[in-house]
This record gives structure tokens, C-alpha cells and sequence, in this order.
């Protein structure tokens, strides 16, 4: 399927059929085909609340569009809005590519996610709080505790430590995605530190800058407050005995693939971000180096896993670490973001569990459901799933970032057969999920429109209340057909907005969305 | 601020200086060989840019002009060659974008990224004034923006102290290399005075000159006006008392050499003699001395001060032998007392090692 904006002299049209309207040598009308489509509830029925963004790109000619596009390009290169891909010395930057036509989110729709992602985090501190503490939930046989105390994100050595505020995940990231009736469901939550939230902000400012007229008309809710939020989050959490907190980010530096996120943090708060190497530990005290002497630390924002985090506990190879640091952690000394240990509420092995949980500790059901998911550790489910393995997605539960997973329907037999005996030799580090049919939007591609599949990532902090940051990475699978959003398997990006209120009604809500005359060969399907 | 910060933005700024300078030079360079005619083959003007140590990379025999402009400007051995700088400057910036301004940080990527083309050499060959003048600007841009965003707080003030530092090393080492020449008076023939135009355009200094003295171009003025003039601020001096008004905003309201003085004192007294030296000599005793052995003197020193201000500020090291002067002083007494031969306390002028060596 293809499509461009409207043609000004169809928009007003509702409902006509495009190829009787269109000029001759005209493609069909966009088409969402079988999924849900954000933008369209069927060929040419633009939902209501983004019939005014229709009509604004019908008044765009193909050439205005790229125009914008490689101007937003730029400036994301020229800023250096990079991530690396080969994590190495001369690793290759590459910007996440952008797409300029913005998701929105409804008022209505926000409060069901809003209220969903705080009843999940909530639930999930009082299950690591639990789960490093009394373990009812094990005693009770809510979970078997084989699952949690052989999760390889449980960290046995801080049973039995406080951390302020009863707070162990300050910064979440939940991956929601709507299937083809449009109802949300949780992918799964990150817990340990999540990144993309500067793109988040970052994809708000280019689209402010390539596109201003947009938002014209358009109630869209702030993010730009989030560093300040953090910030927030961050100094309360501060060791009670400290007066004026010392925060700092720490990354594991240049070569990392979130670097920027992290120096965009640090700048945007007005901390220092510091490396391992800038750090040193003295007398339960950690310092960091600086050309005045010591300085005290009391909040380390860390965007380093716990395996890396102190050389004398975790991984004794890790340069990126403080020799010392989880000590003076467990002494209350110096407060972490996230804590060690959430690791083990983010197991995709425990991600199955996470409805359960929510009942457990609230009593209540969950907002947002889970994705269907079976456990290969369970005989039942073992046999389901090296029966469907054609139909299912199965995962590494170890694994992030879109790698160590097979798509059922578009693997290969040999590859099946590889997951068959690879699930077979160790089923607990395996999950698998039916195949969603992702939800669906317009993107622009090469010079017209068509459906990608996206997911969508809002960011959740967690101090003294949860706040849900209005907005999220919307990720898009850029391939075509592609289910992979992640940025490292050649995912992009948009700018969503969750919108304040829905605009009046102001054009018929049937709005054509097609392409102009003239200068476009009509495409294959595609989908 | 972090030492690593305050290191990354210290040579960030050397290199940015550094990249200006070795653009410059290639440009004026190329202009002088057009003024010189053909009396001489082309490697004339270049080879001496070479300085004494004949660079690896560029093998055996005498170097082709575009040889020497090639590894001035695009080779990758050459550590100062102008796309290293560029590189490293870039690089040091990438490791402290939350310290410095988003301005310069875009600004040094964008010369950064323009360079990265397909054969940079060959555009440069075709037309270097077109090549070379973006780029010198471009970075002439990024200080720039250092003067009006960045805090005036120790960002600033090792941004300074490594523009100055490098510039009064880059403008004897430049110096250096066209002594022979300035020495040589052999009358104010019509091509000497086409070459010392050259030697002031190198430093960017031609109108300047022109514009104090407003008398023919004569080597002695040349040579008091890049190293000591108190008002030009590509001269040595000038540099030189720029760089110590930031160390001293670095070092703070200490009294030089009191007992527990700051981390950088030794930085502090290295850098005042050396400042005070410019200060107050004149021109015909500097070539009374030699203005070789003069020009070699101020590039070790500046080195020293480097080293010095890296172990005081930028490393967070415990320094060995760093004693009080007081007490240092008192085993020199009692070393003398006893005449005995004691080991002695490193001299705070001894030259440490460098952090790449280079040619120019």
C-alpha cells in the first residue's frame, strides 16, 4: 500500500473512494489492511483527533516533506543525537532515524496508561521489597521461588538492606504495544536502567524546529520538565544525613551507545556526569576527583549494570566501576538510581508472573495486561510451545535489545529447529508470546507514506509518587512488515504527543489522506 | 570541577589553537611560494616546515611539496596534523559536552563532519584557500563561542590557560623553524622583505605590524613584535601573561610558595618566571643570547608548565617529591652543610615527558 497527503481538492470528500477523485496515474487511498492503525480506522477514515494534522500534510507537496526530513536529519547529526552501534574504540555514530509525522495519544487513552504503568510500578517495589526482605510471596506460593531466587537479576547479598523510601525502581520504562482490536498491552517492563528518554525530549525539539506550523491547533502536553522531575526524584531519595546532596550521573563514557542520553541528563539537571574512573571510595565516603581535591558524593544517578558497578562485588574486571561503592551503598552512605538488585522483577520469566503480583500486593486487577505469555519451565507450556513454535515469538529471557529472539512466522526452519533445541537443553532462560499484530502508522518512506509497526515506550519516575512523563519514545519498525523496533536492529523513532485535550470537530472525521498529482509511481503492496 | 574535565577541556583547546595555526600556515605558505617565483624548486618554501627531524611517513629523500602539505595536513602519523587536531579536539569535547556549551560542541562536529568526505586531500590541492579558510574559521568560531557561553568559572579558565599555552609554543616553534632566515640579514633586498611578510602572515600578524610600527618591515622589529610586544595578542608575551591571569584564577587567592600553597604552585612559579622573563627583557638581549637558544628556552618551559599544571589540577595523583620550598630548602642547607651529595629533590623546571611529541 502506498500514500502521500491528501490532494487538496479530495480532502473535503469524506468517504470517496480516491481513485475516482485522484488525477490519472493515481495510487490508492492509504490502507491500514488488517491492523490497528493509529491514524486510520479504515481506508481513508482518518480518526477524529488527527484529522487536522491530515489536513495540514495534504497541503504538502512530497519535495516540502523531505525538505523537512533532511533538515531534521541535520540537525540531529549536527548536535551529535547519536547512538554508537559497534561498541568499540572507533565505533560508528549513527543517528536513530526520525520520522517527522507525530504520534498522538488521546486524554482517554493517557489515563488508561497513566493509571496502568503506576498501579505496575508500584507493584513491583513492594514485590522487590518483599522478595529482598520476608519473602511472603514465596512462602505463600504465589511464584515458585525457584523462578525469583534463581533469576539471574536476584541479588542474594542485599537481602535484608533498607533502601530510602522503600523505593528500588526511581526510573522505569515499560514497552506498551496495542494489538488489532487497539487495546494496550505490557511487552515488558525495563526496571534497570532504561534509556531512550532523551529522545523523547530530543524528538520534541527537532519536530519544534522543522515543523513548527504542526502544533498549530494542537493541545499538546509538555516533556521538556522531565531532567527536572528526575532531579527531583534523584535529591529525594539523598541519605537523610546529607543537607545539600552531591548528584551525578555516572556513565560507563563515550563508547557506550546511550552516551548522549547521558550527557544530555547530566547538562539538563546541572550535575556532573562522572566515570567509574572519577570516582574513588574513602572511609564509607565516595568521592569524586576534582581539580579542588576531593568532593563528596551522596545520589549516583548509574547508567552501568550491576555486574560493572564495583569491582570488589560484581564482575572484578570491570573498569567502569568504584572498588568499594556497594559497600558504602548498604551502609546508606550514597543512595543509587536505580537500586541493585530490580534485575529480577524485569525477568522475562517473571514478566508472566507480574499480573499475579499486581493481585498479591494491591488486590486489584491489572490496567494494562499482559501479552499472553508461556513459560517452557512448565511442562504444560513446553509442550504448547515446541508444538507452535511456527506461531510464537520466543525470547531469551537474558537477553535486550531485540537480540537472542525468533519470530516464528518469519524464521526459518532450521532456525525453529535451533530455538526447539536450544528451549529443550535449558527452558528457563526461554519465553514465548504469540506474535502480535503490532499496531500500525504512517511513516514516510523514500517520498510517500506507508504503514510500520510501533511500540511505545513512556518513562515512569518513581520518588515520593509516581509520575508518568506525557509523551514516550514511540519506536518504528522500519522494514517493512518488520515486528523489531529496537534502534540497535535498525529501529526509528517519532515524536508522540499526548494530547491535552481532542481538538474541536472541524473537519469531517472521513478526511482523504492521498497522494498528489503528478510526480509518484505508483508502489506494490506492502505489509 | 573534575580533573578529567578540566584535562579534556585543557587540550580541547590546545588543539582547536593548534588547528588554526597549522591551517594558517599551510595557506600563507602556499602564497609566499607563488610570490617567491621560480628562482627555486618548489620544496624550497616546504621542506624547512619539516623542521630538523625528517618525518618517518614521509620516507627518504627529499620530500615533494605536496608531500610536506599532505603530512602537515592529512597525515595520519603526524600527530599535529590539522585533521588530528581536529579529531582529538572533537573527541575531547565528546567526553565533556555536559561541561562545555552545546554551541561549541555542534560547531567543532560540524568542521569535524565537513572533513569527512570523500578525498579531503584532493579538494585541498584543487583549491586550498577554499579548503582551508572554512575550516580556520570554523574553528576560530568554536573559541568564539568559548568567549560568550561559556561560565567564566574554571571551564573558562582552562579553556585560556590552553589556547595561550599552546599558542605561545606553536609561535616560537614557528619562530624556530624560520630563525635561520630572520638571522641571515643580507640586506633589505626586495625578497627578504617578501619573506618576512611571510613569517609575520604565519603568525597572522602582517596588518598588526603595519598598523604599530608604520615603518618598513625590518627583522629586529619583526622579532621584538611577535615575542614581546605587550599589546599584539599573537605575540609571546602577550600569551604568556593571558595564560598566567587564568592560572591564577585556577589557583585561587593562595600566596605563591607559603607553606601548603595549592595543588598547582610549582604551575604558578614556573609560569611567572617564564612570564616575567618575557616581560622584562628586550629585544637585543634576546639575540644577544641567540634567538634559537631564546626560542628553545620558552618551548621547554611552556612544556614544564603543562606538565606541572597536569599534576596539579588534572590528575588526581598524589605527587612524590612535591615538598614545601621551606622545607626543601632546608636539606639544600643541610646537604651543603655536611657536603655531602644527597639525592636531590626534583628541579621544579626538569623536563618531563610529553604528551605526543611533535614537530610543529
Amino acid at each position: 500500500m502506498t500514500s502521500v497527503p491528501a490532494d487538496p481538492r479530495s480532502a473535503g470528500t469524506p468517504g470517496a473512494p480516491a481513485n475516482t477523485e485522484a488525477p490519472a496515474g493515481e495510487m490508492p487511498p492509504y490502507n491500514p489492511e488488517q491492523f490497528w492503525d493509529e491514524m486510520f480506522a479504515g481506508p481513508g477514515q482518518v480518526r477524529h483527533h488527527y484529522a487536522e494534522l491530515a489536513r495540514k500534510l495534504a497541503t504538502l507537496s512530497p519535495a516540502d516533506v523531505a525538505r523537512r526530513q533532511r533538515a531534521a536529519d541535520h540537525s540531529f547529526q549536527a548536535r551529535g543525537i547519536t547512538f554508537a552501534v559497534n561498541q568499540g574504540v572507533e565505533g560508528i555514530e549513527k543517528i536513530m532515524p526520525f520520522d517527522l509525522v507525530p504520534r498522538m495519544i488521546t486524554p482517554d487513552e493517557w489515563r488508561q496508561v497513566e493509571r496502568g504503568l503506576e498501579q505496575r510500578v508500584r507493584a513491583l517495589n513492594l514485590f522487590l521489597h518483599d522478595v529482598y526482605h520476608e519473602q511472603r510471596i514465596l512462602e505463600q506460593e504465589v511464584m515458585p521461588p525457584e523462578l525469583v531466587l534463581g533469576a539471574t537479576g536476584y541479588r542474594r547479598e542485599f537481602r535484608g538492606v533498607d533502601v530510602p523510601l522503600g523505593v528500588y525502581t526511581h526510573i522505569v520504562g515499560s514497552d506498551l504495544v496495542r494489538d488489532a482490536s487497539g487495546a494496550f498491552f505490557v511487552l515488558e517492563d525495563n526496571l534497570r536502567t532504561p534509556s531512550g528518554v532523551s529522545y523523547l525530549v530530543e524528538n520534541r525539539r527537532v519536530l519544534k524546529r522543522t515543523w513548527p506550523q504542526i502544533f498549530e491547533t494542537y493541545d499538546v502536553r509538555p516533556v521538556e520538565q522531565y531532567p527536572q522531575d528526575l532531579l527531583e526524584v534523584l535529591l529525594a531519595i539523598a541519605p537523610p544525613i546529607v543537607d545539600e546532596p552531591n548528584v551525578v550521573v555516572l556513565s560507563p563514557g563515550v563508547y557506550n551507545s546511550a552516551y548522549y542520553e547521558h550527557v544530555f541528563l547530566a547538562k539538563a539537571m546541572g550535575v556532573e556526569l562522572v566515570r567509574g574512573s572519577d570516582l574513588f571510595v574513602d572511609d564509607a565516603t565516595v568521592y569524586m576527583r576534582t581539580t579542588r581535591g576531593r568532593r563528596r558524593v551522596d545520589v549516583i544517578y548509574r547508567r552501568v549494570d550491576d555486574d560493572f558497578l564495583d569491582p570488589l562485588t560484581f564482575k572484578p574486571d570491570s573498569l567502569l566501576g568504584v572498588a568499594g561503592l556497594v559497600a558504602t551503598y548498604r551502609l546508606g552512605r550514597v543512595s543509587l538510581a536505580n537500586a541493585i538488585g530490580t534485575g529480577v522483577a524485569d525477568d522475562k520469566a517473571i514478566y508472566a508472573y507480574v499480573p499475579r503480583i499486581i493481585r498479591y500486593y494491591l488486590g486489584e486487577d491489572p490496567i494494562i495486561p499482559n501479552v499472553q505469555t508461556y513459560l517452557p519451565s512448565e511442562e504444560d507450556d513446553l509442550a504448547y510451545v515446541l508444538e507452535h513454535l511456527d506461531e510464537l515469538v520466543v525470547k531469551a529471557v537474558n537477553e535486550s535489545g531485540g537480540y537472542g529472539m525468533m519470530i516464528g512466522p518469519h524464521a526459518s526452519a532450521a532456525e525453529r529447529e535451533e530455538f526447539r533445541q536450544r528451549i529443550l537443553a535449558d527452558p528457563r532462560s526461554y519465553i514465548a508470546q504469540p506474535t502480535l499484530a503490532l499496531s500500525r502508522h504512517p511513516c514516510w518512506v523514500d517520498d510517500h507514506f506507508e504503514g510500520r509497526h510501533v511500540d511505545l515506550r513512556p518513562f515512569v519516575l518513581f520518588g515520593r509518587e509516581v509520575k508518568v512523563t506525557p509523551g514516550g519514545l514511540t519506536r518504528v519498525a522500519l522494514r517493512r512488515g518488520s515486528l523489531v523496533v529496537n534502534s540497535s536492529q535498525g529501529g526509528g523513532g517519532k515524536d508522540t504527543w499526548v494530547l491535552g485535550h481532542v481538538p474541536e470537530e472541524s473537519v469531517p472525521s472521513g478526511a482523504q489522506f492521498i497522494a498528489p498529482a503528478g510526480d509518484m509511481a505508483p508502489r506494490g503492496e506492502g505489509g | 570541577m573534575l580533573c578529567r574535565v578540566a584535562d579534556d577541556i585543557f587540550w580541547m583547546s590546545r588543539y582547536v589553537e593548534r588547528a588554526i595555526w597549522v591551517g594558517r600556515l599551510i595557506d600563507v605558505v602556499w602564497h609566499f611560494e607563488l610570490d617567491a617565483g621560480d628562482q627555486d624548486e618548489g620544496a624550497d618554501v616546504w621542506a624547512p616546515l619539516l623542521g630538523p627531524n625528517h618525518p618517518r611517513s614521509l620516507g627518504t629523500g627529499t620530500p615533494s611539496a605536496r608531500d610536506v602539505r599532505h603530512f602537515l595536513a592529512f597525515d595520519q602519523e603526524n600527530p599535529s596534523s590539522l585533521v588530528n587536531c581536529i579529531r582529538k579536539a572533537r573527541s575531547a569535547a565528546q567526553g565533556v559536552r555536559e561541561s562545555i556549551s552545546s554551541e561549541m560542541w555542534e560547531q567543532l562536529n560540524t568542521v569535524y563532519l565537513s572533513l569527512d568526505t570523500a578525498r579531503p586531500d584532493a579538494r585541498a590541492e584543487d583549491d586550498p584557500h577554499a579548503f582551508y579558510q572554512p575550516i580556520r574559521n570554523g574553528m576560530l568560531f568554536v573559541q568564539g563561542l568559548a568567549d560568550s557561553t561559556l561560565l567564566r568559572d574554571e571551564s573558562w579558565l582552562f579553556f585560556c590557560l590552553g589556547r595561550s599555552l599552546e599558542r605561545a609554543d606553536t609561535l616560537a616553534r614557528i619562530l624556530t623553524l624560520q630563525a635561520p632566515l630572520l638571522q641571515n640579514v643580507s640586506g633589505a633586498g626586495q625578497d627578504d622583505v617578501v619573506r618576512w611578510l611571510a613569517v609575520l602572515r604565519s603568525c597572522g600578524a602582517a596588518e598588526a605590524y603595519s598598523h604599530y610600527y608604520a615603518l618598513r618591515i625590518e627583522p629586529a622589529r619583526v622579532i621584538e613584535f611577535l615575542l614581546l610586544n605587550p599589546l599584539f595578542p599573537q605575540s609571546i608575551r602577550f600569551c604568556l601573561e593571558t595564560a598566567m591571569a587564568a592560572l591564577e584564577g585556577i589557583a585561587g587567592p593562595v600566596v605563591v610558595g607559603a607553606p601548603g600553597a595549592g595543588k598547582g604552585d610549582l604551575a604558578v612559579r614556573a609560569l611567572g618566571l617564564l612570564e616575567a622573563r618575557l616581560r622584562h627583557t628586550a629585544v637585543d638581549e634576546v639575540l644577544e643570547e641567540g634567538l634559537e637558544e631564546f626560542l628553545e628556552d620558552v618551548q621547554h618551559r611552556v612544556q614544564v608548565v603543562s606538565e606541572h599544571v597536569t599534576a596539579g589540577y588534572l590528575r588526581d595523583e598524589p605527587q612524590p617529591g612535591r615538598l614545601v620550598a621551606v622545607a626543601r630548602a632546608a636539606m639544600i642547607m643541610a646537604t651543603q652543610q655536611q657536603q655531602q651529595r644527597w639525592p636531590s629533590p626534583p628541579d621544579p623546571l626538569s623536563l618531563p615527558r610529553e604528551r605526543g611529541r611533535r614537530l610543529l
